[in-house]
């Protein structure tokens, strides 16, 4: 007993068969068995044709451990069809799925340019808070414009403090004018107050 | 760089990294920052911190991490996750266990081999139960030079200086020039092996591992890249085992497929016993 080297070593260990073709990988995203779903999830990731079948596999998956390799595909996978079909699930109830989302959608800056607008203008304030917390952690150039518009043309509180919040670390100086202005229309909201007067200083630090 | 941008800068660098600089390692960061400052041509500090927020490909970001972190390995390094194993893991993982199932603990990257030995160490001289079980100890690395100095087992006197001295004489041999061999039984007794952790192939190989210890090295990836390494390991362990990440590594900003565990001074990550 005590230390010892593996008879078989790692290479003969319970080698599963890796890859397959599209058909059967499709095939085994409805598999009974979680882990041949997960198999099948991470070697579409080199399909892109696959994408919509990864999609729709997310709107009946529910294994947490089959999603997060879904989202990691769909990553990997990313364009604005990908993204538009992300976002419809800011509006799940199914919070690991939301978040799922939120976090697969702050990895796809080109891919969820095109419907930003959209989210940011939602009749819902909960996807439009999602959407501005996506942009906050975007790689994306235009993410201190958006943010600067949402703070001159939002009317829901919490949709704002979530834009000064992204602010703080992505803003610039062109954001300070629309933040004091925010903070004269919320001028009696403590926490807005407070916000921006941090946001600001943290700006005017750069 | 005034105190509001090195606040922001290192909120902006753990967010991305995991890695929290405090206030007293800031003249180490400056310095990290001003040569990459010179190598990108960045004219002042907001044109370089635009350029890691916003660089598309995010590459200066990745060699940004390079810059601020140390690719410094000796014997017992963070051993409180050597001591979380002895005193919290293995115990976990042997209740109720047949003893004919070999216990699989997986060190990688496993660079020049203190890892694994240290590993080794501590099950052969902390933990009571160790004669009782077959345990395997396998040690993979990208780099085959470096595995091929861990294989070697040859030591300078920094690496083995936290090492208690009944230890060091136990394990190693002094061999001259200030240089110690670890003993053979030691050597012979972990798999070393060549593996590229984002080759699927290769790491699907990887099965039914009780621990897993990939330490300061997810740091280095790219966040889909973290999560697609993170999806590994959940493969690669057995339902119940256990992961282990470096000190400034969290798990949770990578996925949320693992629990977080405390022993001791350490947290440490479990695939749920449930797990499918």
């Amino acid at each position: 007993m005590a230390l010892v080297k593996s008879k078989s070593g790692p290479a003969a260990a319970s080698m599963e068969p890796v890859g397959g073709d599209v058909a059967s990988l499709l095939l085994s995203l409805s598999s009974d068995d979680a882990r041949a779903r997960r198999n099948a999830a991470r070697e579409l990731a080199d399909h892109p044709q696959a994408a919509m079948a990864l999609c729709d596999r997310l709107e009946h998956e529910r294994g947490p451990s089959v999603r997060a390799v879904l989202f990691t595909s769909l990553i990997r996978l990313q364009s604005p069809d990908v993204a538009g079909r992300l976002a419809m699930h800011l509006r799940s109830d199914d919070a690991q799925l939301r978040n799922g989302a939120i976090e697969a959608l702050q990895e796809m800056p080109d891919a969820i340019a095109p419907h930003l607008s959209d989210l940011l203008n939602d009749d819902d304030s909960d996807v439009r808070i999602f959407a501005v917390n996506i942009l906050g952690a975007l790689r994306f150039e235009e993410a201190p414009r958006l943010l600067t518009e949402v703070l001159r043309k939002e009317s829901h509180i919490n949709v704002c403090a979530a834009a000064v919040d992204a602010l703080a670390e992505v803003g610039g100086m062109e954001a300070i004018e629309a933040l004091e202005e925010l903070r004269a229309r919320f001028a009696d909201d403590a926490f807005i107050v407070f916000a921006v007067d941090t946001a600001i200083r943290r700006i005017r630090a750069d | 760089m005034t105190v509001e941008e090195y606040a922001k800068f290192i909120e902006f660098f753990y967010r991305k990294t995991g890695i929290q600089f405090q206030e007293n390692k800031r003249y180490y960061v400056e310095r990290r920052i001003v040569e990459r400052m010179e190598k990108t041509k960045s004219e002042s500090f907001r044109d370089y911190f635009n350029l890691v927020r916003f660089q598309m490909d995010g590459q200066e970001l990745q060699l940004l991490i390079n810059a601020m972190t140390v690719n410094e390995t000796y014997f017992f390094r963070e051993d409180y996750q050597f001591q979380a194993l002895i005193k919290g893991m293995l115990p976990s993982l042997v209740r109720g266990r047949d003893k004919r199932h070999a216990l699989k603990i997986w060190s990688m990257p496993c660079s020049s081999g203190e890892e694994p030995y240290s590993i080794a160490i501590h099950i052969l001289e902390f933990w009571d139960q160790a004669d009782l079980w077959d345990i395997e100890i396998l040690a993979s690395d990208i780099d085959s030079k470096i595995l091929a100095e861990a294989r070697q087992g040859r030591y300078g006197a920094r690496s083995v200086q936290r090492l208690p001295a009944h230890l060091l004489s136990r394990y190693f041999a002094p061999i001259g020039d200030g240089l110690y061999q670890i003993r053979d039984e030691l050597r012979d007794s972990i798999d070393f092996t060549l593996v590229n952790i984002v080759d699927k192939l290769q790491t699907g190989r990887y099965r039914d591992m009780d621990v897993i210890f990939c330490r300061n090295l997810l740091i280095y990836f790219d966040d889909v890249a973290r999560r697609e390494a993170a999806e590994m390991m959940y493969e690669a362990l057995r339902p119940g085992g256990f992961v282990c990440l470096g000190h400034s590594e969290s798990m949770s900003r990578m996925t949320s497929l693992f629990v977080p565990r405390k022993f001791g001074d350490t947290i440490v990550y479990q695939k749920p016993s449930s797990a499918e």
